[in-house]
């Protein structure tokens, strides 16, 4: 895995890769650590998701209760802890909206206030920036309509049919759009590896 | 690898790898969504591929500012912790049991009505015409694991008015599942899965036997997955459950514990 940007956040890094190894043992002061250096970024990810203070703090501890019952379930040759928490992070956030919508749109996800115009922290951690300039060229080589739905899935949860409906498409045509980007973009990250 | 069963348009395969970046970007809802998580379980090419996805878009959360979550949610992760890890926390006293106590009272209570549901199930199968479903019960918080708190949960089968009941004891970790009123047809078997609410693979709870209530004893895996909220589903397999090589069958009806 390539280094972080800079010595500080390399330094991070491995102060979380060590307490992930020591949650896994059982250690549960590791979990403490952990949430003490990833929260900001979580929390922002549940927040971005869901829209909503409390829906994104619900979720944001489900996360924690999560990471705590199932330590064992990260895989350190497969991901850097941070890149595999904002995943983490990010599921569960998209799970709850999922449930919200199950419940008949509780989750006021259109009307969310505007987010305080808040810059990532000093010290938050990043995911790795090698892939982050890869997934970067690849998805600036699709065509516009493609990256924009792709992007809006990502960043704002939202499925097919939302999408469809939002740009007025049928859901047909979003799929075809969406799946052709998509296709793209595997080659493209392939061809990188 | 490369199904051709779902073409949506005209062009574009919905191979594995496709679904897999569905699945990781969230599209997915729905019986698809469920489908793809029964995947994981069976099929570890897709749960790779899925983690390959996840992966390549983990880096555009970068984008996404940070923000500080209130003070007080830590205490939070921290006393549900405490109440997973099954230690008393600190103020756990008198009140606390004399609290308990009336938590079983109040699922011997639940008990005996779904009891009382699953017998007006079956005289709805001697009258045919009742289509009246019974509303599935909502998740209606995260989920939680309290220590001692029984959960149950009722699975309406379609619209049968016929209905499992689940029930989970966390004290001694066992699960009775009640199938009564249902029969079995002879082809297939009804499977009862687990969704863990952290979104990771279904976990099998076993094939349900109609007709009959059944008390089984879950391992850890299983229980470390047990809260209120969580949702059951119900497919359909062949005689036996699932073969091991196939993905699960058609979700044929769903529910969610709830605490009592």
């Amino acid at each position: 895995m390539a280094d972080g940007p800079t010595p500080a956040s390399a330094e991070a890094r491995e102060a979380l890769k060590a307490a992930m190894a020591r949650l896994a043992d059982g250690d549960r002061s590791a979990l403490e650590d952990i949430y003490r250096a990833t929260r900001v970024k979580l929390f922002g990810i549940c927040l971005r998701i869901l829209g909503d203070r409390k829906e994104a703090e619900d979720a944001l501890q489900d996360v924690y209760v999560n990471l705590w019952q199932r330590a064992d379930r990260y895989d350190p040759t497969r991901a850097s802890p941070i890149s595999w928490l904002a995943t983490f992070a990010r599921n569960r956030a998209i799970d709850r909206l999922r449930t919200g919508k199950v419940r008949g749109g509780a989750v006021p996800v259109e009307e969310a206030a505007p987010l305080p115009d808040q810059a990532p922290l000093a010290d938050s951690l990043l995911v790795d920036a090698e892939q982050t300039a890869q997934i970067h060229t690849c998805i600036e080589g699709l065509d516009e309509n493609a990256r924009g739905h792709i992007r809006a899935a990502f960043f704002d949860g939202k499925t097919y049919a939302e999408l469809a409906e939002t740009a007025d498409v049928p859901l047909g045509t979003m799929k075809s759009w969406i799946r052709r980007g998509l296709q793209r973009l595997r080659a493209c990250l392939e061809a990188s590896e | 690898m490369s199904d051709e069963n779902d073409m949506d348009r005209d062009d574009i395969k919905r191979d594995d790898p496709m679904l897999a970046a569905e699945f990781s970007l969230g599209l997915l809802e729905g019986e698809e969504l469920l489908s793809a998580r029964g995947k994981l379980a069976s099929d570890p090419d897709f749960a790779w591929r899925k983690q390959w996805w996840d992966n390549w878009f983990a880096p555009w959360t970068d984008e996404i500012s940070g923000a500080e979550p209130s003070a007080d949610v830590w205490g939070e992760i921290e006393a549900r912790v405490l109440a997973a890890s099954g230690e008393e926390a600190s103020g756990l006293d008198g009140a606390n049991v004399v609290e308990l106590q009336s938590k079983v009272r109040r699922w011997q209570w639940v008990s005996a009505l779904t009891t009382a549901a699953a017998v007006a199930a079956l005289a709805l199968v001697v009258l045919p015409a009742g289509t009246e479903t019974i509303p599935t019960p909502g998740a209606t918080e995260a989920p939680q694991i309290a220590a001692a708190d029984p959960l149950v949960a009722q699975v309406p089968i379609g619209d049968t008015g016929l209905r499992l009941d689940v029930t989970y004891m966390p004290d001694s970790e066992r699960m009775l599942v009640g199938a009564i009123g249902l029969t079995a047809d002879g082809v297939h078997d009804h499977e009862l899965w687990l969704v863990p609410a952290d979104g990771s693979a279904l976990q099998s709870l076993g094939v349900v036997t109609p007709g009959e209530v059944r008390s089984v004893t879950l391992p850890a895996e299983i229980t470390q997955n047990m809260g209120s909220g969580v949702e059951l589903v119900l497919t359909r397999e062949p005689i036996g459950g699932k073969p091991v090589d196939q993905d699960a069958g058609p979700v044929v009806a769903q529910g969610a514990f709830t605490q009592v």
